[in-house]
């Protein structure tokens, strides 16, 4: 039983219980909130250099062999994906202490959080198709109630519309499992990568393929299937939006990923070429949607629809070099997103809005503030030297190589569009001068409301995650070492399979 | 009988899909509700009835007799029974609260944080 | 190594630059313009050996996986760039302490200028097509930056939004095509791309290649149409204009044209193009200059010719024509950089820029007008300046070729000349002659600070005019060289002899001269004509950021309705639509229905079932509804009786009441059900429920059909007893073999229920003030 694998699962699950053990005791239950996330990044940590020097990890729950158990297994892409959740599982930890309001902290906030970093690390980690299943509804309603935690009218009218779309992609979810265990016999996801492959109906298997696009889909936030997002992802405190924006969206896509380099490639014409067009028009929609906006949280959460566009389309173009962009992009978007939504906190602090047209004046008081924006926002937007520069252009070079001009063409107009997004934000929020209302708030001394010691769990995550948007960009090499090989490994089904079934096939 | 029992899902799926269309939080709570059966039972078909023995073991034997049925369906169902209830209750209070802070149970009065 | 240096020097700096500030004061400017005089410095050290034919390269491995790498190469092109980045630069520096002596973000912009400046010598030094494109969008973003300067006022923001954008634009256009161009080139570093010219020449992807590059260098540029964008980033402070937005950074696109022209340059294509766009921008800024009263938009627009004289020439293509671009670009920035900062020191002394208001200055500020006299002589084209060189060079190079397309794009070259000389003039002559008018201010002379940098500048004019070998020679040979890709003799000097371009001379001094004379009573007439008919793309871009604005809206409120169920039938149409492609249109799908073995019952309880169903969807009664509800699932829990599934049926049935219990229970409180939906949505929501279920139908019976796969459950009734020691194999394998599952379950239900508990003891009414309970 390989412990590493385990851990984190095991280190959310046990923050969770002991924090809601002590409900009544805050500082307790803020004390082991951060024990537990720092432990979280540390293991995922120790488990990314291991799968980095020794290759996929893999064990079985029970020690039930493979396909009958449930396998638990990390290659790169997972490893990864776990080292991102506990960066921000930690960051946004670390915010809250400061930032969540005592009525919501002593409702049960910090173990829903880790009961969420949990799920989310389960759905990383699984090998299984029903075990993802879990895992996903565990982080579904862990996010259903951060959601709805407190019961203002936004957060409700947000949350029926979130409740009720992400309860018909589980519908749908359970309905594929039951088809695909209907067709191939096994819920083993290597299993089934064999098993489908070797089938001969391939009808059935495509339009398995395709229930399972929707129901990751939905999650996933692709056109057409977004619209709970940007009804919802603005109405909860920032920490549950941030923490939203970086982790539930990427789960789905995630999912997709694995599911399409793995299982579903018997029909890559129809299938990733679909999946193509679809990133095209979920760019081209999302970031259409950020410009009309005049909401912060509003205008990033549609900037997150505008990402996932990005993501598929290193899965459409269904080579190692665009998978590695999509890795290597996930990590940009994670990093840079839940920078902005966290200074969208700090923004709110000292305007008390969110609403871009009634703030200003925040580029000649602050101008930390104002570069602790710009770096990540222009990262957003692609532009040198942030990482997502480079991301991009790893996507574009993958998009020639396959001479898949039209989607090179789109990327770089919505690039564009983006810019135009951000310096709307730049322009109202940091540049122009603060309306009336507000313009005794701004530049005063303690705007934002905190001071001292307090300052440091607010600023550092904010700061830390700027700084590693230009970090990665500068020693991109470094980061694209890694995605290179996970998208290898990600197109060569064959290395996961054998960890997972060993010697028999 | 499985492909009746097909026909009986597609009604069961075709009824929740309707009623989740309503304009009712009510509604949309039941459609859900029969959502959630929908699937429970296309699992339960798809993977291939038997009418036949349960899947338990006589004290005595090793091996259930054969044929039995497929015992995996059925924990998967029972796992997705207990999870969609408890979802289920909680979108059920959820709803209640909906109405309670918003004031009114029609969806299309609730389009205030899309806008 | 000291070339990376150069190029970072910049970067490394800005943020120093407030303790700079602090430690310097007023006197910061020249310290900070240390750094790029260190960098001229060094630069000039390579004259002497870039004019015997060598070059300098490095390259350090950057980001090979993205075949980027941090390569710089000096030939004589990059060297000239070079030179006027850092040099003029160093002149900036200075100038800008003292025009914005006491700014409070006076430090921002040093480090923004000090990053700009980095920037432009990391797209002239670059090797790498990818090194120079981020260079190139630094550029972009530090101009925005810097045209924002005086955020306070809205036509500053929209000034730098409308750069940023038209620049950008080009920009990711661009890395399209360097993008393209690395691939098929099978490189990335410019010095291997060059020497496949021919290959380029004839290659498929040659036209997109050079559309998606040409985009970028003639937004950068400002080109016809695109050139709107220059006289509007005026709002910048004004040594701002001078070195970005007349020296340095629209200079860039030419310096690509330049650089490609091995590359890309000699097809039939790449000459009608630029020479089109060359020769329409040059005689459109011209034009547009003539009528302006801000001296800083008519340097501007005056501006925008020079650039598009130099996309004619590169267009021409021919010895001659590459030797005038040469100089014509250095001529042209050593006198429009002074100008510009003329322009800044009558802003500043006067407090206006309005050339009606300006008149007989000579007396108040001398060394101004000697100055301004100078660049205007340099910018007519006049003997003894470096622009009398320059403009002998371009008439040379147009009166080469004869035939209709060369006669006539030289004659609109005079023309456009005519009406430089007449606003070289109106600029640098006209303010300091006549008598004195009114000005806000009273006149006085400026600071050293101040005179400096266009004093320099003009100097080097006139210097370079009287002795041009012993400057420049060396430096013009080399940088022609590098353009045409193949070795070229060069020689310069004031005295040509008499010569077509002599006479061309003439022409348009004495014309330009009558001109400038007339101007009163001709000024006004031109205003009329470009009020009304250069309607195009200065308007146009306002008009266009507002379609994208309102297609954005629409867009949002189409699809972002706010309606759930709009939501919802999008998501199942379109779950419909992709599942339902491949199942039928992929061939054998269904066996034959097995209806085998089907007891009376089984066929009733699915019909009750269904009816169940039905009625729970049509029911007018809430109580009703959920007894239907209710139904559907015991009757379900049958289903698992009658086929295996006893333990199954027990937890539904359990569950089931207990859900039916808390419905109840809820719904007491909630409202009656009210018909809502018209007819018309009843009917089409129904028939999208039957498709979809009719969908979920099919994908069964197709999972049903060809039934012979083995499943993995054997291993589960095989193992139950001997290992994990239980004899009710779904519990063991809920509590056992699929644990984890189990894990999550519990965790589902736990989180549930304290989700309960708080929707229903935790009510905050409004927006929680976050930080006011914190501070408590």
């Amino acid at each position: 039983m390989n412990v590493l694998l385990i851990l984190p699962m095991l280190i959310p699950l046990l923050t969770a219980s002991l924090a809601l053990l002590a409900w009544n005791h805050p500082r307790l239950q803020r004390g082991l909130s951060v024990f537990g996330a720092a432990s979280l990044l540390g293991a995922a940590i120790a488990l990314l250099t291991v799968v980095w020097s020794d290759g996929i990890q893999v064990t079985q729950g029970g020690n039930w062999p493979a396909p009958f158990g449930i396998t638990i297994i990390s290659d790169l892409f997972s490893a990864i994906m776990v080292g991102l959740t506990g960066i921000i599982g930690l960051s946004v930890v670390l915010y809250s202490l400061v930032s969540i309001d005592p009525a919501r902290e002593s409702f049960g906030f910090h173990p829903l959080i880790h009961v969420l970093l949990m799920g989310v690390c389960g759905a990383f980690l699984t090998g299984d198709i029903f075990n993802l299943y879990v895992w996903f509804e565990v982080l579904l309603i862990a996010s259903f109630v951060l959601l709805a935690l407190g019961g203002e009218r936004a957060q409700m009218e947000g949350a029926i519309k979130y409740v009720t779309l992400n309860l018909l992609s589980s519908a749908i979810f359970l309905a594929a499992i039951g088809l695909l265990y209907g067709e191939a016999g096994t819920l083993n996801m290597a299993d089934l990568a064999i098993r489908l492959g070797n089938s001969d109906r391939q009808g059935l298997t495509t339009a398995l393929a395709m229930l399972f696009l929707v129901a990751f889909g939905i999650k996933a936030a692709i056109f057409p299937l977004f619209f709970w997002l940007p009804a919802s992802y603005h109405t909860p405190p920032v920490v549950i939006s941030t923490i939203f924006a970086a982790l539930l969206t990427k789960v789905g896509v995630y999912s997709l990923i694995r599911v399409f380099t793995l299982m579903f490639t018997q029909d890559t014409a129809l299938t990733h070429t679909l999946i193509l067009v679809i990133a095209g028009f979920t760019m081209v929609t999302g970031v259409l949607g950020a410009i009309a906006q005049v909401e912060f949280r509003r205008l990033l959460s549609f900037l997150i629809v505008c990402e996932i566009g990005f993501l598929l389309m290193g899965l459409g173009i269904f080579t190692p070099l665009g998978l590695a962009g999509s890795v290597f992009f996930m990590i940009h978007a994670i990093i840079s997103m839940s920078a902005l939504f966290l200074l969208s906190g700090l923004t709110e602090r000292i305007c008390h809005t969110f609403n871009l047209k009634q703030m200003g004046g925040l580029y000649h008081s602050y101008p930390a503030l104002a570069v602790l924006f710009l770096v990540p926002a222009l990262g957003l937007a692609g532009l040198p030297p942030m990482a997502g520069f480079f991301a991009k252009v790893t996507l574009l070079q993958a998009a020639i190589e396959v001479e898949s001009y039209t989607i090179v063409i789109v990327a770089l107009v919505v690039s564009l569009l983006v810019l135009v997004a951000i310096a709307r934000v730049w322009n109202e929020a940091f540049w122009k001068n603060p309306p009336d209302d507000i313009a005794g708030l701004v530049g005063r001394p303690g705007a934002l409301q905190v001071s001292g010691a307090r300052l440091i769990p607010l600023l550092l995550p904010v700061v830390t995650l700027a700084s590693l948007t230009l970090i990665m960009g500068i020693a991109a090499e470094a980061i694209l070492a890694i995605a290179m090989d996970a998208g290898e490994q990600l197109m060569n089904p064959s290395g996961y399979i054998q960890a997972v079934l060993g010697g028999q096939q | 009988m499985d492909t009746i029992l097909a026909f009986v899902i597609g009604g069961l799926y075709a009824a929740g899909i309707y009623l989740i269309l309503r304009r009712s939080i009510v509604k949309l709570i039941i459609g859900l509700a029969l959502l959630g059966q929908a699937a429970n039972l296309l699992i339960f078909t798809a993977a291939g009835l038997t009418r036949a023995q349960p899947p338990i073991v006589a004290e005595g034997s090793e091996v259930p007799i054969n044929p039995s049925a497929d015992p995996l369906p059925q924990a998967l169902i029972l796992t997705a029974i207990v999870i969609s209830f408890g979802v289920l209750a909680f979108t059920t209070v959820l709803v209640k609260r909906v109405y309670q802070t918003v004031g009114t149970d029609d969806l299309d009065d609730m389009k205030a944080t899309d806008r | 190594m000291e070339l990376v240096a150069a190029v970072l020097a910049g970067f490394v700096i800005a943020p120093f630059v407030p303790w700079i500030r602090r430690a310097g004061r007023d006197y910061t400017g020249w310290i900070i313009a240390l750094v790029p005089l260190f960098i001229c410095v060094y630069l000039a050290t390579l004259i002497g050996p870039i004019a015997d034919g060598e070059t300098r390269r490095v390259s350090y491995d950057w980001i090979p996986s993205l075949h980027i790498n941090l390569s710089f190469y000096v030939d004589g092109l990059s060297l000239a760039f070079g030179l006027l980045i850092s040099g003029i630069g160093a002149l900036i520096m200075v100038y800008a302490g003292g025009y914005l002596k006491g700014h409070h973000h006076l430090g921002r912009l040093y480090a923004y200028l000090l990053m700009f400046m980095g920037s432009m010598l990391g797209i002239v030094l670059a090797d790498n097509i990818i090194t120079l494109f981020v260079f190139w969008e630094l550029t972009s973003i530090t101009s925005y930056l810097l045209i924002g300067f005086n955020h306070h006022e809205a036509k500053a923001r929209s000034a730098a939004l409308q750069a940023l954008v038209v620049t950008v634009l080009g920009g990711q256009l661009m890395l399209g095509g360097l993008l393209i161009l690395g691939y098929v080139s099978g490189s990335y570093e410019l010095t291997e791309i060059l020497t496949q010219g021919d290959m380029l020449r004839e290659h498929s992807l040659y036209v997109p290649i050079l559309l998606l590059i040409l985009a970028g260098a003639f937004t950068k540029s400002a080109q016809v149409p695109f050139h709107f964008w220059l006289p509007g980033a005026m709002e910048a402070p004004t040594p701002v204009s001078a070195y970005l937005h007349s020296a340095t950074m629209v200079k860039a696109g030419v310096y690509v044209l330049a650089r490609f022209h091995p590359a890309l340059g000699g097809t039939d294509l790449w000459t009608i193009i630029l020479v089109t766009a060359g020769g329409l921008t040059m005689i459109v800024g011209a034009y547009l200059a003539f009528p302006q009263s801000d001296l800083k938009r008519v340097l501007a627009y005056s501006t925008v010719s020079a650039l598009g004289t130099l996309v004619l020439l590169i267009g021409i293509g021919t010895e001659r024509a590459i030797e005038g671009a040469v100089v014509f670009l250095l001529v042209h920035s050593l006198y429009k950089g002074a100008l510009f900062l003329v322009a800044g020191i009558i802003d500043h002394g006067t407090g206006t820029r309005d050339i009606n208001m300006l008149g007989g200055l000579r007396k108040a500020m001398p060394i101004t007008a000697v100055v301004a006299g100078l660049a205007a002589l340099s910018m007519a084209g006049l003997p003894p300046m470096f622009g009398f060189i320059g403009k002998e060079l371009v008439y040379d190079a147009l009166v080469e070729e004869s035939g209709f397309v060369p006669r006539f794009v030289a004659g609109i070259t005079v023309a456009a000349n005519i009406l430089l000389l007449v606003i070289a003039g109106i600029v640098g002559i006209g303010p300091f002659f006549g008598r004195n008018r009114d000005t806000p201010e009273h006149p006085h002379e400026a600071p050293p600070s101040l005179l400096t940098g266009p004093a320099v500048l003009a100097g080097l004019g006139l210097a370079i005019g009287l002795i041009p070998t012993l400057f420049i020679g060396s430096l013009i040979q080399p940088a022609t060289q590098a353009i045409l890709g193949d070795p070229v003799a060069i020689s310069i000097s004031l005295w040509h002899g008499f010569n077509p371009a002599l006479a061309l001379s003439a022409i348009t001094v004495g014309v330009g001269v009558g001109i400038y004379f007339g101007r009163g009573r001709l000024r006004p007439i031109a205003l009329q004509i470009y009020d009304w008919r250069w309607y195009g793309p200065e308007r146009a871009f306002p008009r266009i950021m507002e379609g994208l604005d309102s297609i954005a809206l629409t867009q949002t409120r189409l699809l972002q309705s706010g309606f759930l169920r709009y939501y919802l039938l999008t998501i199942i149409i379109t779950t419909v639509a992709v599942v339902s492609y491949p199942l039928f249109g992929r061939g054998e799908l269904f066996d034959r229905p097995d209806f085998g073995d089907v007891r009376f019952y089984e066929i009733g309880l699915g019909v009750l079932l269904l009816m169940a169903a039905f009625q729970a969807a049509r029911s007018n009664s809430r109580l009703g509804a959920i007894a239907a509800l209710g139904v559907v699932g015991y009757g379900v829990a049958l289903i698992y009786i009658f086929y295996g599934a006893p333990d199954l049926a027990m937890t539904q049935v359990l569950v089931e009441t207990l859900m039916v219990v808390l419905l109840v229970l809820v719904f007491y409180r909630l409202p009656r059900y009210v018909q809502r939906s018209t007819r018309g949505n009843q009917v089409r929501d129904a028939i999208v429920a039957l498709t979809a279920g009719g969908m979920m139908t099919a994908l069964i019976l197709a999972s049903l059909s060809f039934e012979d796969r083995t499943t993995i459950s054997a291993y589960f009734d095989e193992n139950s007893v001997p290992l994990a020691h239980g004899r009710n194999i779904v519990n063991v394998i809920l509590v056992d073999f699929r644990a984890l599952d189990t894990l999550g379950e519990i965790t589902v239900l736990a989180v549930a229920a304290a989700g309960v508990f708080a929707l229903l003891r935790l009510r905050l009414a409004e927006p929680q003030d976050e930080e006011a309970d914190r501070g408590a």
